[in-house]
């Protein structure tokens, strides 16, 4: 904008001033160059810009340096072999870990689980945080009030605290049975839902022979709704008719996607779980274990709770004007909040969003609390069976960093698309 | 100019200062801690404070418990008063690491000597007060009574403890499937176990006397731990690498409540015992020779009469668990079991 405003002005008056400037430089040059250069204004701007530079690095380099010398003085080593070490101890609700495999293996199952509950975490808290933060604006009474005491509630608890919450009020002193006497829901004759206080079992699906296929067709199918979409949008640009462009995308995909099963045959299969013999473990299905239900869900409820806080704010952010003209248009409450109101709020709620999902997902390591085996829980347990702190300490940083800096990457252009352009 | 000055002078005096730290030593891992404790006039002693009759906290406040009376040990030794203790309470995973950075000067908190953690972790194991086992509990009801029981079970146990390793060793060498339920203190543990989200409690026998026997007095389900000893877990005092004049202190404090035991001194009779004892062994240990370990010659009087010699102790903590001292592997040499220390020459 600022470019636009500066090219239509006079040019005489942008010469005039481009002059003056230029006069002003000349007498602030003959002066710089009668001055000692300790007197020199830029010279001593460069030389603390050095000094300050020279500072950090200097202490950054002797905080190292001291670290590693107490480490030796200790004789603690402060080498990263042990990472290609056996890990020699098995990690909770991981059937398929080997204890004899090495510590790296251990830090990658870690990760998994971190970002296991912290997607299903995120995915939680947008939903329910995007319904409470519009409920808090609803004109009925009792739904804002709900959303209120919500928002109130969550909002002023320590994400610990609901953690544990979670842990010990539904799951050690829950309804819930142990698994040997576990609530079971059948349908169609298979045990689809296996509800205990340790373990919840859930149908999965098994990949078949021409699962790659099968994938194929969809990337096909997405392709395709894409180009229909274009297609779509461009018809209904040309004619003004109503372009339907989600509808046929969506219809596109289906129709590839469908012919691909067809073709394809053997996809999937769903397995379902089964309650073993024993009566001490679940066979096949997927296994939700009680660390990761009280950690993503807890950590969901609570995350939504701040996302409704900001879902709520940007929308009032959104000029009152706005939903004015879209009530003068006479679209309908849905159509007012999908096609005016909240397009303009989410570019206002985007980037206290990105530091609330940051938030989540840091706060995962609190499932240390609840036997969650997630990257601090076993970088714990490691450290106290004789892997060095300092260098686990190290990696486990490097993990967080890692996550933190790429969801805030991959958010930060999804909110730079979504900016106002200003032409 | 004259600011520059200041400026360049400010600059030195901050290189100087850096310099200066950066030479310091630290002198708490470099050795002196004997210097250092006896300066403070405290012993900081890093103790447990949840797990009864070896290290927790009373309704009063206090610490109390097996290790925590040899923190009052090393202190009488040392300082000449057995309550020159500041206790820091660690959990399972900061307890070496509080060790290694000085923040203590002696960790008594049931800790497993192992090879790892004298040579990796740069500490030094000076005595056994306790030789232990890890066993299994389960309630009785479940009628459990092998380990191969055992298939599938979920499995308490703490993090990064020797029991999670020796869990897992085990269990696999003899093919048996479980699942660890790790979670971070044993009062979690214990209400995970008695609701059922863990079928096993494993840890080391001691501990899962004084569970069983807090539990089945507080009207829980009747508890049993199988026969089965999975591993050897010699507990006891540890401090830091590279101080043996340190780690000699606390040896021989340590020792001396059970050289006091095998020579039938105990808190009640030790007015009796002088420098001029026919016993010329008991004379020396009464304070009739100064042995140079860089105690005061009366250590061991000061130790025993204040805190009591090592049956004592056992007796006030340990036995009421349901531990006997008499015939258990911690009794005297002299009666068939292991405690046995170098003769006071």
């Amino acid at each position: 904008m600022g470019g636009r405003r500066s090219a239509g002005r006079p040019s005489g008056f942008l010469a005039n001033n481009d002059d003056v400037t230029q006069s002003s430089t000349d007498q602030k040059a003959q002066r710089h160059s009668d001055v000692v250069w300790y007197r020199n204004v830029r010279v001593l701007r460069l030389v603390g810009q050095a000094v300050a530079v020279a500072a950090v690095v200097g202490l950054v380099w002797w905080m190292f340096n001291n670290l590693v010398n107490s480490l030796d003085r200790l004789n603690i080593n402060t080498d990263f072999s042990f990472l290609s070490r056996p890990t020699d101890f098995q990690i909770p609700f991981d059937e398929g870990f080997d204890p004899g495999s090495s510590v790296w293996k251990m830090v990658l199952v870690g990760v998994k689980n971190t970002l296991l509950a912290g997607v299903f975490g995120i995915v939680l808290a947008s939903v329910l945080g995007l319904l409470i933060g519009i409920a808090r604006l609803s004109s009925n009474w009792l739904v804002a009030r709900i959303a209120t005491v919500y928002v109130e509630t969550l909002r002023n608890i320590p994400p610990l605290v609901v953690i544990l919450f979670f842990g010990f009020a539904v799951f050690t002193f829950g309804p819930f049975p142990v698994l040997r006497d576990a609530d079971q829901l059948s349908i169609f004759g298979n045990t689809a839902l296996i509800l205990s206080n340790t373990v919840w079992g859930i149908p999965s699906l098994i990949a078949g022979e021409s699962t790659g296929l099968f994938w194929t067709a969809v990337l096909v199918g997405v392709i395709s709704a894409a180009v229909v979409a274009r297609w779509r949008t461009r018809l209904g640009e040309r004619t003004g008719k109503p372009h339907h462009r989600v509808a046929f995308a969506l219809g596109a995909l289906l129709l590839v996607t469908v012919a691909g099963l067809l073709i394809a045959g053997d996809v999937y299969s769903v397995s379902w779980p089964e309650l073993s013999p024993n009566g001490r473990r679940i066979l096949g299905g997927f296994k939700l274990n009680f660390g990761f239900i009280s950690v993503a869900v807890a950590l969901g409820l609570y995350t939504a709770s701040h996302i409704a806080e900001i879902v709520r704010g940007s929308i009032l952010a959104v000029p009152k004007g706005q939903s004015e003209a879209a009530n003068s248009l006479a679209l309908s409450s849905f159509e007012r909040y999908r096609h005016v109101v909240l397009p303009q709020a989410l570019r206002i709620a985007v980037p206290p969003i990105i530091s609330q999902y940051l938030n989540l997902v840091k706060n995962t390591s609190l499932g240390v609390a609840v036997s969650y085996a997630e990257i601090t829980l076993l970088t714990r347990s490691s450290i106290g069976n004789g892997r060095p702190a300092p260098q686990s300490i190290a990696v486990l940083m490097g993990v967080y960093l890692v996550f933190s800096l790429t969801i805030s990457f991959l958010l930060n252009i999804y909110n730079r698309r979504i900016q106002l352009v200003e032409r | 100019m004259m600011r520059i000055k200041r400026f360049a002078v400010m600059l030195l005096a901050l290189t100087l200062v850096a310099v200066a730290c950066g030479d310091d030593d630290g002198g708490n891992g470099g050795g002196g801690t004997l210097d250092a404790v006896r300066d403070r006039g405290t012993l900081l002693c890093g103790v447990n404070s949840v797990l009864p009759g070896f290290g927790i906290v009373d309704e009063a406040g206090n610490f109390d418990g097996f290790d925590v009376e040899f923190c009052g040990v090393i202190a009488a030794g040392v300082l000449g008063d057995a309550n020159a203790v500041e206790y820091v309470p660690l959990g399972v995973e900061d307890r070496l690491t509080a060790l290694q950075a000085g923040e203590i000067d002696v960790l008594i908190r049931n800790t497993t000597w192992t090879a790892t953690r004298d040579g990796q972790e740069g500490l030094t194991f000076v005595f056994t007060t306790f030789h232990d086992g890890q066993g299994v509990m389960v309630p009785a009801a479940t009628g459990f009574t092998t380990l191969e029981d055992l298939a599938d079970a979920n499995v308490c146990t703490l993090p990064g403890t020797t029991t999670e390793l020796n869990l897992t060793s085990v269990f696999n060498a003899r093919g048996i499937p479980f699942n660890p339920v790790v979670l971070g203190d044993s009062s979690e543990i214990r209400s995970a176990y008695e609701a059922g989200q863990c079928e096993v409690w494993t840890s080391d026998r001691s501990q899962l006397a004084a569970f069983k026997l807090a539990i089945e007095s507080e009207g829980g389900a009747e508890q049993l731990i199988l026969d089965d000893v999975i591993s050897k877990e010699p507990l006891g005092p540890v401090v830091r690498d590279g101080d043996s004049e340190w780690a000699q202190a606390v040896q021989w404090s340590v020792m001396a409540t059970i050289a006091a035991w095998e020579f039938g001194i105990d808190s009640t009779n030790i007015g009796g015992f002088t420098t001029d004892d026919p016993n010329p062994a008991i004379a020396r240990f009464v304070g009739g020779a100064d042995p140079s370990l860089g105690l005061s010659t009366d250590f061991a009087v000061q130790i025993i009469s204040q805190v009591g010699n090592y049956e004592e102790i056992y007796n006030r903590h340990v036995a009421p668990l349901g531990l006997p001292l008499e015939g258990s592997v911690n009794d005297l040499w002299t009666n068939g079991g292991l405690m046995y220390v170098p003769p006071y020459l």
